[in-house]
């Protein structure tokens, strides 16, 4: 398999590594509680968003199982750095990916998110070979649902009450792809044994 | 909550009880069949495999802590027959969830024996044992499995597909689950 190329563009991004000089953009929403919910560590606080930020500009490529790819989502024009997607490589023998993202409220409803994941999906796919991706969403989430929707994604699960988040009791959708469900006429892959992943 | 019931579980037609070691050739009856393992994570088990698996279940009585079992033999009230077995785990303290599971002997299918020995194990879950949700997976094909779901009351949460192997092929998973609320209004308490 050929090397991850760097950075992704799509129409109105540039998908790249997180840099040191990032922290003011990074902080402008990864302290909000919605975002809590999808990254490793909690930043519910100023101070703990340098870390954070230092562990994703570590998450570079993806080489074994359990490792995380996450890009900054940089507007073309002004550079500004709208949020962040990532793709976690979580299981190699069944090919199973999972994807994440979070964005400045301030920027979404653009299209950003859409265009971002959609480079994602391409990438997990076709390069990565990933056979089965997966995203967590909010059950009360309906900007992230309709994304989802928009994107394809069939809900696969919808559990109510089944773990407590922040003192609540917390509903969770599960939405899925498989290869084959993206882009079906784009390519013919069989099924069930493939090439894996790196 | 710990939590050492008392047993057995009576109900109408059924005995729900701990394994003891006399029970051997009695679990070997089913689980020893191609059949009966064919969903189950397990391959068809030896003898040998079932005294082993039944030494470690002598001790799955109780609640202690999150991840303990609680793994009942099923037997007839009327002639104490081994029909099978229920089994009902801790998955999470905190968030008071349990997951039920079942394997009855295809000798004594399709007569609402696995209903009636897990809805015994649901009253335990809500009751005594305080939990605020059950859940039980399945592989999608096995229908008695799933079926059995509905009849109790569960909800379908999850269709899981190609999310992992099993047995070599691409795996197809079904969640259903019950929240207390809606085991206290099928129980009109
Ligand atoms: C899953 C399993 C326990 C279901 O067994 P089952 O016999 O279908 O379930 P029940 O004991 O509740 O019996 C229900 C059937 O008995 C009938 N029945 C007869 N008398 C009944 C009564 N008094 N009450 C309820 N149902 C009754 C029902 O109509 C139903 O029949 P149907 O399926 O033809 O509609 C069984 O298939 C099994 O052990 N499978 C192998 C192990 C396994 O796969 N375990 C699950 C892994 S996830």
């Amino acid at each position: 398999m050929s090397s991850l190329r760097l950075p992704i563009e799509t129409d109105h991004l540039v998908l790249r590594p997180f840099e040191r000089g990032d922290l003011d953009a990074v902080r402008r929403y990864h302290t909000l509680s919605s975002v809590q919910r999808y990254v490793e560590r909690p930043t519910r606080y100023e101070e703990d968003v340098a870390a954070a930020l230092a562990v994703m500009r570590s998450q570079v490529e993806l080489h074994r199982p359990g490792e995380t790819l996450t890009l900054a989502m940089v507007r073309r024009g002004d550079a500004l750095l709208v949020g962040h997607v990532s793709l976690k490589w979580s299981d190699a023998t069944a090919g199973q990916g999972e994807l994440r993202f979070a964005i400045d409220p301030a920027q979404s409803g653009k299209g950003y998110l859409t265009q971002a994941l959609t480079a994602m999906i391409d990438l997990a796919f076709d390069h990565f070979r990933i056979h089965r991706l997966m995203v967590r969403c909010d059950g009360r989430s309906h900007h992230s649902i309709k994304l989802m929707q928009k994107l394809g994604m069939r809900l696969e699960a919808h559990y109510r009450e089944h773990a407590l988040f922040q003192g609540e009791w917390d509903e969770e959708l599960h939405f899925a792809m498989l290869d084959r469900e993206w882009r079906p006429t784009a390519k013919v892959q069989d099924l069930p044994m493939r090439v894996r992943v790196a | 909550m710990a939590l050492h019931p008392d047993f057995p579980l009576q109900t109408e037609r059924l005995r729900l009880r701990p394994f003891t070691r006399g029970d051997v050739d009695g679990v070997f009856a089913y689980r020893g069949r191609e059949d009966v393992a064919r969903y189950l994570f397990d391959p068809p088990l030896s003898r040998d495999e079932c005294a082993l698996a039944i030494q470690q279940r002598a001790t799955q009585t109780g609640f202690f802590e999150e991840g303990d079992r609680i793994v009942l033999a099923v037997e007839t009230a009327h002639d104490g027959k081994l029909v099978g077995e229920v089994s009902l785990i801790w998955r999470s303290v905190e968030a008071r969830q349990g997951e039920l599971g079942w394997i009855f002997h295809p000798d004594h299918h399709g007569r609402g024996y696995a209903t009636e020995a897990t809805n015994a194990l649901l009253d335990l879950g809500f009751g005594p044992a305080d939990m605020h949700r059950i859940f039980a997976r399945c592989d999608a094909r096995n229908e008695p499995s799933w079926r059995l779901m509905e009849r109790l009351g569960m909800r379908r949460e999850a269709h899981f597909r190609e999310h992992g192997l099993f047995k070599g092929l691409w795996d197809e998973e079904f969640y259903y689950a019950i929240l207390r609320d809606e085991w206290l209004s099928l129980r009109h308490v």
